[in-house]
């Protein structure tokens, strides 16, 4: 059979246009598909310079092209659009990718025929996006408008259906707060950063997909074998019953180690919010589409104040640490939270609890006064928490500060965001981890490195910090590197220790946004479970195109140039990618002193050497390493020459 | 004579829906959900899925149920007891 064919569907929420146009076969032999695809569409039609909130400004929706085909681990969707989150003190905005997975919208996104959805202006009144195949429409969502996300996710799937594909917003993204994320399929999270704010922007409440077409592969027994086969070492995974029991809450034993912030002995949090509590809360534990380990949980808070409360998502980790950042010792109380934040506002649990723990520190430090809070007194106790966050929901008195994120503090307060005492900051964005007790493995550095300060979906073998050469040898070889690019990433540093993370890290964001065009859950990546060879064999049957592993990832480089070109025409550079100052400042903890160390935790890493590490992605990226930005050798070399800084401005007029 | 049935937990369901991916590649050579003979319950406020086969397009591929073989959670079985052809829904 021939390549099967793909759709770009634009609908235009000013006018109500909807345009359909198939994927230049080309476009894919260059950029696999899915999201690859959608960072070429960004490119073309996403001007430079444009204002998050703006109508110009596009949200690019691309389900993986495996998603909905019994591979395991593969639902996910990637999100490209210009975050609304300040990135910069000058007020600049990066344009970013974001995934998630989910039971029902992914599929039916590619069943109906919307491999890229492009969703462009703004509604004249609020709206839900109806797609049914080729039936698209916008439907009044003036009794939406208000409500919280799961009541309007229950809404919508009585209306349209049982195996309706959601996409909502809550209460945040309609009052633009910056942070703000939306949820998909109810226990799936997506776009920190603002994606909810964007929506809310452009009166967008909702979209609600069902579609019925089959899903096209060119040679559907190959695939199927394979994809039998994948499931059958899956199925032999010695960890699989772990994590079938706990989901997202297992892994506490390393977790407690690696996202420690500092505050609380470990043995305390460990009685607060370790496996026990979890044990105690979770409900059950629910699978994504064509998942057969499962991770996404379904909980119920026992006892308290909460007593009772039911909470769909993945609660555990992000309070645990937020929980010892804001000195809350019951666990429920932050489960509360989570929970509402993915039931109603839609408020992105890590920045929204940080930029409180910041701001109240700077009270306590006499840098924010009673005047600088609208009266409002910062104290250090649950009720204040929880007050400033509905403020936050609400965009209320001080709350419309701190929903305008850390930048904001900084240029009315003075308020530097890079003395905050956890996880780093980068592009106006705060990290999910902490390098000090992480280590400074690839995925801290990907957080600086993206043009998103997040990680995308980057999860390697080096995430967890006990993994062997061996182990990640065997992984970079599968991902069909040539052998002096292997020696190069294995060849040991003063600075960067036994395997060089710089290096290292542009090819694992190569094969992330190669896994991201395909849909592959990073679990399966980290797990050791699917790697790239196994993806371009997959891909191979699927596209009815042969190729290698090697020549994939080489594939995902040229996506990964294309989003940082991206980038560059609204002025990112190297200055940008800054490394956190936090990290080279020792946490004293009730532990011990914790520094920033290597990998393999043989030496400590300072500034300097963390400088070395970035020169050298750089460097192995091919690109001007004084400005952290591509060279023209390089984009000629990549068949991106089109997309140059230059021709992109002058395509945005 | 002797036919297998498939048996249903659906307390054991998560939601993959695997069942009906497997159910549409074996009818139809496709995957397609909504090609399949299985619906998926969904009780919106739990958010509890369930698979529920249409008993008169089944014909368990034959004996050896493609859905049951690609459920990862025990929620389908086939049971190898003597009975009359029907599928059975057991709470």
């Amino acid at each position: 059979m021939l390549r099967p064919k793909h759709w770009t569907v634009h609908v235009d929420l000013s006018s109500g246009k909807v345009t359909r146009e198939i994927v230049a076969e080309q476009t894919e032999q260059t950029l696999i598909g899915g999201s690859g695809v959608g960072w070429k569409l960004a490119a073309e039609r996403l001007p430079a310079g444009v204002d998050p909130f703006a109508p110009d400004n596009l949200i690019i929706i691309n389900p993986g092209l495996f998603v909905g085909t019994l591979t395991p681990g593969t639902p996910k969707t990637t999100v490209i659009t210009k975050y609304p989150t300040f990135a910069s003190e000058d007020g600049r905005f990066y344009v970013g990718a974001s995934t998630c997975g989910g039971r029902f919208f992914g599929i039916a996104l590619n069943q109906a025929g919307c491999q890229h959805l492009i969703i462009s202006g703004k509604a004249p009144s609020p709206v839900y996006l109806r797609i049914r195949d080729d039936s698209i429409q916008l439907v009044d969502a003036e009794d939406l408008w208000g409500q919280g996300i799961q009541h309007v996710t229950n809404q919508l799937v009585r209306r349209e259906g049982p195996e309706t594909g959601t996409m909502v917003i809550g209460t945040a993204g309609e009052n633009l707060v910056r942070n703000s994320l939306c949820i998909v399929d109810k226990f799936n999270s997506l776009g920190r950063g603002g994606i909810g704010a964007v929506m809310g922007s452009k009166n967008l409440k909702a979209i609600a997909v069902n579609g019925t077409r089959d899903i096209e592969l060119a040679r559907p027994l190959a695939y199927f074998d394979f994809a039998q086969e994948l499931r059958k070492r899956v199925y032999a995974w010695p960890r699989r019953e772990h994590w079938i029991k706990l989901g997202l809450a297992a892994g506490w034993d390393t977790f407690k180690h690696t996202q420690y912030p500092g505050i609380w002995a470990k043995d305390e949090w460990d009685e607060l919010y370790g496996e026990k509590t979890r044990l105690e809360t979770v409900e059950e534990v629910i699978a994504c589409n064509s998942c057969i380990v499962s991770c996404r949980l379904k909980w119920q808070i026992k006892g308290g104040e909460f007593d009772g409360e039911i909470g769909f998502g993945s609660p555990f980790s992000k309070s645990a640490t937020s929980g010892m950042l804001l000195g809350v010792k019951d666990f429920r109380k932050m489960i509360h939270l989570v929970a509402d934040a993915n039931a109603n506002t839609g408020l992105d649990f890590y920045t929204t609890t940080r930029i409180i723990d910041f701001a109240t520190l700077m009270y306590e430090m006499g840098n924010l006064s009673k005047e600088d809070t609208g009266g409002l007194e910062l104290r250090r106790d649950y009720d204040t928490y929880h007050k400033l966050y509905d403020m936050m929901a609400k965009r209320e008195g001080f709350g419309a500060v701190l929903a305008d994120g850390w930048f904001r503090l900084k240029n009315e307060f003075d308020l530097d965001p890079q003395d905050y005492r956890y996880s780093g900051f980068c592009k106006g964005m705060d990290f999910i981890y902490d390098a000090r007790p992480s280590n400074l493995h690839p995925l801290m550095m990907s957080f600086f490195t993206r043009p998103r300060p997040h990680h995308g979906g980057s999860h390697t073998r080096t995430n967890s910090r006990n993994k062997t050469l061996e182990e990640i040898r065997e992984q970079v070889e599968a991902w069909g590197l040539p052998q002096k690019t292997i020696d190069r990433i294995f060849t040991e540093t003063p600075y960067s220790g036994k395997f060089n993370v710089g290096r290292y890290t542009k090819h694992m964001e190569d094969m992330m946004r190669v896994k991201n065009s395909l849909g592959l859950c990073s679990i399966f990546s980290y797990q050791g479970l699917i790697f790239g060879n196994d993806l371009a064999q997959l891909y191979s049957a699927a596209s009815g195109e042969d190729l290698t592993a090697g020549e994939m990832i080489q594939r995902g480089e040229r996506i990964s140039n294309l989003a940082k070109l991206i980038n560059a025409r609204d002025g990112f550079t190297r200055k940008d990618d800054r490394v956190p100052e936090i990290w080279f400042k020792p946490m004293d903890s009730p532990e011990g002193k914790i520094e920033t160390r290597d990998y393999f935790n043989t030496k400590v890493i300072g500034k300097e050497d963390a400088e070395k590490i970035l020169d050298d992605y750089y460097d192995e990226r091919g690109w001007d390493v004084e400005h952290g930005i591509p060279t023209p050798e390089k984009l000629e070399a990549l068949g991106l020459e089109a997309f140059s800084t230059d021709a992109l401005v002058k395509t945005a007029g | 004579m002797i036919v297998n049935s498939v048996i249903i937990l659906p307390s054991e369901c998560r939601g993959c829906r695997s069942c009906q991916l497997a159910c549409s590649f074996t009818r139809h050579g496709v995957f397609n959900p909504s090609k399949s003979v299985i619906l998926m319950e969904r009780d919106v406020e739990t958010e509890h899925m369930a698979p529920v086969i249409l008993p008169r397009s089944c014909d368990l591929c034959g004996g050896d149920p493609a859905c049951v073989k690609a459920c990862p959670y025990g929620a389908m079985l086939v049971s190898s007891a003597p009975s009359e052809y029907k599928i059975l829904i057991k709470e």
